[in-house]
């Protein structure tokens, strides 16, 4: 825990960011919810590499085991009407268990579009998220970004105007919470112009 | 609603026991009454199955609605939940609509969602929504 919060000091001293000890981001996101009242800690808060406003910082939760992550947190306002929820999980990732009893509200449902996407995330929305919207999101540039510039396990969440980018790596140096950040920034960026369009 | 893969196997369960309840060969009195819980756990199969059509046909008509309605904003105004259906909150909303070429209206929907997204309706956020253009009471909100 030292040598991570030492990490996130010197992060937070290289990129001119404030540090937290904790922060409650609050359920905002399916992982946060997962991890109770998503609160992260050691967190850093302010402009982030990449140029996004928002909160980076380190979130663990324990479900039989214990799963820890390195997170990137952003507010998208105006998103909402174009795209409620929108996922894009690492394939492979477990994050929630939605069986329930049989019988379960229809919630989402998975965007198969793009091979070059499906073959490294899963990517879910509402059942009646526009597809337009979507295609115009995922541009041939956007995909061909994600399958090969992110970090190898990285995922984001955009829920109800809020951005999660996360990375499963339980002790992160200065360089990968970074490229979290870059990442998450670019998508961010990519979003935000979209609904702006 | 949608049935899941636990709903069908559930379904299965019901249809393949009662079925061996029916036909178990029990003399007397003891194989009258199993043949009973038989019957009984066949209605309930059923009972599932008719459930299990009828959200389908209900899921085909939103996709109509969906790909045929037109595209407003919904403001939730009031969120709230008094009950839950198989852990799910059954969230009652209210809703502001503004739909291209019809009055703004206020109107109320009842709606089972994950915890996650109930936990996010609160007032001021907007959806996107899709109205029947036959009926302006008939609206798929996008969550």
């Amino acid at each position: 825990m030292a040598d991570l919060d030492a990490t996130y000091a010197a992060f937070a001293a290289e990129h001119g960011l404030e540090s937290l000890s904790g922060f409650a981001a609050g359920p905002l996101t399916p992982l946060l919810v997962e991890a109770g009242n998503g609160t992260l800690g050691p967190a850093v808060r302010g402009g982030l590499p990449g140029g996004v406003s928002g909160i980076a910082g380190h979130l663990a939760y324990t479900r039989n085991a214990t799963f820890r992550f390195s997170v990137a947190l952003t507010e998208l306002p105006g998103t909402t009407e174009f795209a409620p929820r929108l996922f894009c999980v690492r394939r492979g990732r477990r994050t929630r268990d939605d069986e329930f009893y049989g019988f379960e509200a229809r919630h989402s449902k998975l965007w198969t579009e793009s091979a070059a996407l499906n073959e490294r995330y899963a990517v879910s929305t509402s059942p009646f998220q526009d597809p337009n919207w979507l295609r115009q999101l995922f541009s041939p540039a956007f995909v061909d970004w994600l399958a090969t510039e992110p970090p190898a396990d990285f995922s984001f969440e955009l829920a109800y105007g809020a951005l999660l980018g996360s990375i499963e790596e339980d002790r992160p140096d200065a360089a990968g919470l970074r490229a979290l950040c870059e990442a998450t920034s670019h998508v961010a960026e990519r979003i935000r112009k979209e609904c702006e369009e | 609603m949608q049935v899941n893969r636990v709903g069908i196997v559930l379904m299965a369960f019901f249809v393949l026991i009662g079925l061996a309840m029916v036909v178990a060969p029990i003399p007397g009195e003891a194989g009258w009454i199993l043949k009973s819980i038989g019957v009984i756990w066949f209605a309930v199969a059923g009972g599932l199955y008719l459930f299990a059509r009828g959200q389908k046909r209900k899921a085909a008509h939103q996709d109509w609605v969906f790909q045929n309605g037109i595209r407003g904003r919904a403001t939730v105004v009031k969120a709230g939940s008094s009950a839950t259906v198989n852990e799910m909150p059954l969230m009652k909303l209210r809703l502001d609509l503004d739909v291209p070429g019809q009055d703004r209206r206020r109107v109320s929907r009842r709606q089972v969602m994950p915890v996650f997204v109930a936990l996010r309706m609160e007032p001021g956020i907007v959806l996107p929504v899709y109205v029947n253009p036959q009926d302006p009471d008939d609206l798929v909100l996008v969550w």
